[in-house]
């Protein structure tokens, strides 16, 4: 544990000495609910106040399950440069779990989606979603919803980062494995909106429940646009928990077979 | 306590072998046996296998075979304790250019679990050292190559290791930073405690700081022993020279020097292998005289290392 806390404060470190990137990876979620949540929100009509902040209600979650996985792309990016600098070689022939290798990595990629998460929020409560309010246990729920879908995101990313030969190759693998996650679900576009073969999927997509999971937990769900029933919430806990463990299983045996 | 150490085994290797995939075999069934407190040095040239050894011994790679041991502690059973007991410095550059060097020992450190204070302390000391105290809280990519390295190097020593890998320690460096870093191996093994494993691929290098080297050539270990050994094995002295005059002649009659045991005439270039190279040079020259060869030019050369190289692996290091 006190090496995955030195590798996530190294990580953390550097990303702070690097301005722009830290600028950037505080701004972009901004980007993305004022551009994207007002352009969406005219897309489908919802023009009266009440309506658009219902839109807007529905898309924070949403947009908080992208940038968890935008954060766990970069991730894996750290790690796959960590690799072909040999930077890991460092780590390897110390007296480290290796595990904490990517458990370092996957802890400074939730911290940051956390930070995101809380832009994103308090962007989203000035747009006008509507919250819960002061009720600790949804806040609570929302907090493990959001670092368990970081972690599985991340998860994919380094398992990807263990295996790539290159930056290029790494980015054209993981954009095939994370888009499908992300538009497949219900967390851009309500489920009842799309084609039925599209529906199958976003069932199947644990970022679905995720992100349902955060709009019971943090959210009024009076305004939901779900359209018909909610995923249940018991589900989207033990879903997202599955898919967290899952993702960080398929990165350790990725990273075991690329570090023999 | 100290005697012990000095008479014990560090670095043992027992027919090693690595392949990869199908039938590349980058060491083929090495035998090492390295003393405590020694400075040992496996020369060879670029893919003779001498970092896929240091890689096994220092647990990063398994071996396909044969068995390795560091401080008794076995490299693949044991992998934990032998590696809270060396540093290494690898062959290519492994530095995060976006810390400034005094963090990259200072988090190397603790990876090693080292206590904030003994960190800080050791921060200094070693840089210091090196001479990097100006530059400590600058990023390392503002780093000169001979400043990048000697942060590599004494970063493997942040842990006061018993045993240290340094696998290419000078690679492409300028004569100077190579020089300032030779002194420092040197320093390193003035103050004890310290077994040294350095692979080169520079004669000089080996001969000037190896206690014991060992010729490594496609995976195998050729031949070993102190620079010394190896290169009085090579016998003779050798005489070179140059001048004008009847040279078939002249060497004719050098060969029927009874002292003479070997010669070459390469073009105007005349070589002879002769038992003592200091004792021969008058008679060499008289006998020039009385043939009317007129010597421009002559030199008594004792057999390097890399004349050693040449013997016992048919061929010259590839570099420069």
């Amino acid at each position: 544990m006190s090496a995955a806390l030195t590798l996530w404060n190294k990580h953390l470190t550097k990303l702070i000495a690097r301005k722009e990137e830290a600028f950037g990876t505080l701004f972009q979620p901004i980007l993305w609910i004022v551009l994207f949540g007002t352009g969406m929100a005219a897309v489908i009509g919802a023009e009266s106040p009440d309506a658009k902040n219902a839109y807007i209600t529905f898309m924070v979650p949403g947009i908080i399950a992208l940038t968890a996985m935008t954060g766990a792309i970069e991730g894996g990016l750290t790690l796959l440069f960590e690799r072909l600098q040999g930077i890991i070689k460092e780590y390897l022939v110390s007296p480290i779990p290796r595990p904490s290798i990517l458990f370092g990595n996957a802890l400074s990629t939730v911290s940051k989606s956390l930070a995101q998460a809380s832009i994103i929020l308090g962007v989203g409560l000035l747009m006008g979603a509507q919250f819960i309010g002061l009720d600790p246990l949804g806040w609570l729920g929302g907090l493990v919803l959001i670092i368990a879908l970081g972690l599985g995101f991340a998860g994919i990313g380094l398992a990807v980062a263990s295996k790539a030969s290159s930056p290029g190759g790494y980015h054209m693998l993981i954009f095939m494995l994370t888009l499908p996650l992300l538009f497949l679900s219900n967390a851009l576009y309500p489920i009842v909106s799309l084609p039925t073969w599209m529906q199958i999927g976003a069932r199947v997509n644990p970022v679905s429940y995720g992100v349902d999971g955060l709009r019971q937990t943090l959210f009024d769900s009076g305004s939901s646009l779900a359209g018909g029933e909610f995923l249940p919430l018991w589900l989207c806990f033990v879903v997202v928990s599955v898919f967290a463990a899952l993702g960080m299983i398929l990165a350790y045996s990725s990273f075991k077979k690329s570090v023999k | 306590m100290a005697n012990k150490q000095q008479n014990s085994i560090a670095i043992v290797a027992e027919k090693l072998v690595k392949k990869y995939g199908e039938g590349v075999l980058a060491v083929d069934g090495i035998d090492l046996s390295i003393r405590a407190n020694t400075i040992y040095a496996l020369l060879g040239p670029n893919g003779a296998g001498k970092t896929t050894t240091v890689n096994m011994l220092t647990t990063l790679f398994e071996p396909t075979g044969g068995s390795a041991s560091v401080l008794g502690f076995d490299v693949v059973r044991q992998a934990n304790d032998v590696r809270r007991n060396i540093g290494v410095t690898f062959q290519e550059m492994v530095l995060d250019e976006e810390l400034t060097g005094r963090q990259v020992l200072d988090y190397h450190g603790r990876l090693y679990k080292l206590e904030t204070a003994e960190r800080k302390k050791k921060t200094e000391e070693l840089l210091a050292i090196i001479e990097l105290q100006e530059a400590a809280d600058r990023m390392v990519k503002t780093y000169s190559g001979g400043m990048k390295r000697r942060l590599e190097l004494v970063r493997g020593l942040m842990t006061e290791p018993k045993v240290l890998f340094l696998d290419e320690p000078t690679s492409g460096l300028d004569p100077q930073n190579r020089a300032s870093i030779w002194q420092y191996i040197r320093s390193l093994r003035e103050k004890g405690d310290l077994t040294l494993l350095l692979t080169t691929h520079y004669m000089e290098e080996a001969e000037e700081l190896a206690d014991i080297v060992g010729i490594i050539d496609h995976g195998r270990l050729v031949v070993e022993g102190t620079p010394r050994e190896l290169i009085d094995k090579m016998g003779a002295d050798t005489i070179r020279l140059a001048g004008t005059g009847d040279s078939d002649r002249y060497l004719k009659e050098l060969q029927a020097l009874p002292f003479v045991q070997s010669s070459v005439d390469t073009g105007g270039l005349i070589q002879i292998g002769v038992d003592s190279g200091n004792h021969r040079l008058p008679e060499v020259v008289t006998l020039a005289t009385k043939n009317n060869f007129k010597i421009e030019d002559i030199s008594v050369a004792k057999p390097s290392l890399g004349d050693v190289f040449l013997k016992y692996t048919g061929r010259q290091l590839r570099d420069k």
